[in-house]
């Protein structure tokens, strides 16, 4: 009887440990949809297959896939002009509008370049004119004029505030505070904005408008050096510190040898 | 005796004085690995679930790049990093597109605008890019078949696309 009861403990733990591995195995493979990662789905859109990866949270596409079949098409896109391809992703946003839930005026024009016959284009989403950091919307327009697929990290419904109630000389100085030794490393604004700021929480996002300064030490301005700089976010509504990042220095190309030091104004802000 | 144990006490004193010194208000400083020397290892998990290490891909050349979407010069490069991937990938070339300190989201997003189909692994709070000395983005190792850092490349380099060809002639017919 011991013998039996030992035994069947024995199995009992064994058949827990085994689901427990089983379901491991199952919620660690990729792909299962179970680790966070969202599915494609298929979706008809107005008669047209469309294969969509959407953001777990907002549900806003991350990708959107035409089946068989090009989102959109360009006429003469070897004529292209920058004017044009300022409106092609409002186009894009008004086709495809109830599922991106964007309105097509909320994008601002980040950047068009050509290579080899194909047009990259990208756009940022705007809140009241005001650019929510991280966003995207992006495309490539093949020497066809097809656009065939689109990236997004778009979010609908905002609910930000539209004033600032301090002033950018009183958030400044918040953000210079956050940097040790600021006088004494010799640094410098490189770069600032007011931006919205999406901060994810597990069901739902935080939406803060704030002024973001670039800030780097002289020493970080030599393309050579190693010395990185800081992100540094303050609230517009309670001057608290939102974000505070160490950033890498975003580089142009390889060091010259007659290499003089850019100024302030030249160098590329994180957004 | 004494005075020799005095002597190391203040020396070691002295040293411990030197790093408090040297470390306070002072910002992060990189230093990247030497070329000829081994590439450190690393384990990161790619927008599609799979980790990557290079103790994985040893006989591939592997373009080890990190990058961040808001780095205007990351941006268009990659088009023609893509290129050559296709390319060469059946024969043994390798990217690995580590995006740096951003959400799975961002760097989804910008991999679908750009319809890139390598690899790319996620650094969410820049510990690799840490290991490697990474201080400025773009930066690029080509790592050899034996796992050799060959080539650290940092800036807009490829986007003169010869610079990426000439490269890649070492290692592949082209």
């Amino acid at each position: 009887m011991l013998v039996s009861r030992t035994s069947q403990r024995t199995n009992f733990i064994l058949s827990i440990s085994l689901a427990l591995l089983l379901t491991l195995i199952l919620f660690s493979y990729p792909g299962s949809g179970t680790n966070g990662r969202p599915n494609d789905e298929t979706v008809q859109y107005k008669g047209q297959p469309l294969s969509i990866r959407r953001d777990p949270l907002t549900r806003a596409p991350l990708i959107i896939r035409g089946i068989e079949s090009n989102l959109l098409e360009i006429k003469n896109v070897s004529k292209l002009s920058r004017k044009e391809i300022t409106h092609i992703g409002p186009s894009l946003v008004d086709k495809y509008k109830s599922l991106l839930k964007i309105e097509p005026d909320q994008l601002r024009l980040k950047g068009a370049e050509k290579i080899s016959d194909t047009w990259y284009v990208s756009y940022w989403q705007t809140f009241q004119g005001v650019i929510l950091y991280e966003s995207s919307f992006g495309f490539s327009i093949d020497s066809h004029g097809r656009i065939k697929s689109l990236g997004a990290l778009l979010y609908p419904h905002v609910q930000a505030p539209l004033t600032s109630k301090i002033s950018r000389e009183e958030a400044l100085k918040i953000g210079q505070k956050q940097i040790k030794g600021y006088k004494k490393l010799k640094c410098m604004l490189l770069a600032e904005s007011v931006l919205i700021y999406p901060v994810k929480k597990t069901n739902s996002i935080d939406y803060y408008r704030v002024y973001a300064f670039n800030f780097f030490p002289e020493e970080a301005l030599h393309p050579a050096s190693t010395v990185g700089g800081w992100a540094v976010f303050v609230d517009t509504q309670t001057g608290k510190k939102v974000l505070y990042e160490e950033l890498l220095k975003p580089l142009g190309c390889c060091i010259p040898e007659d290499w003089v030091p850019p100024k302030p104004g030249e160098m590329k802000p994180k957004w | 005796m004494v005075k020799s144990q005095s002597l190391k006490f203040l020396f070691i004193g002295l040293l411990v004085f030197l790093m408090v010194f040297a470390c306070k208000e002072k910002p992060e400083k990189y230093s990247l690995p030497k070329l000829g020397t081994t590439a450190v290892d690393f384990n990161c998990q790619d927008l599609k679930g799979r980790i990557w290490s290079l103790d994985q891909v040893k006989g591939k050349v592997v373009l080890l790049r990190f990058w961040a979407d808001w780095c205007p010069y990351c941006r268009y490069e990659m088009p023609i990093i893509d290129k050559y991937y296709k390319k060469l990938n059946k024969d043994g070339f390798l990217v690995l597109a580590v995006n740096v300190k951003q959400s799975a989201e961002v760097a989804l997003a910008f991999t679908a605008q750009l319809d890139l189909t390598f690899p790319v692994p996620l650094d969410p709070d820049g510990k690799m890019a840490k290991k490697y000395g990474v201080y400025a983005i773009p930066t690029n190792f080509l790592i050899d078949r034996e796992g050799v850092i060959r080539e650290i490349l940092i800036g807009e380099v490829f986007r003169d696309e010869n610079i990426l060809k000439d490269l890649l002639k070492n290692y592949f017919k082209m």
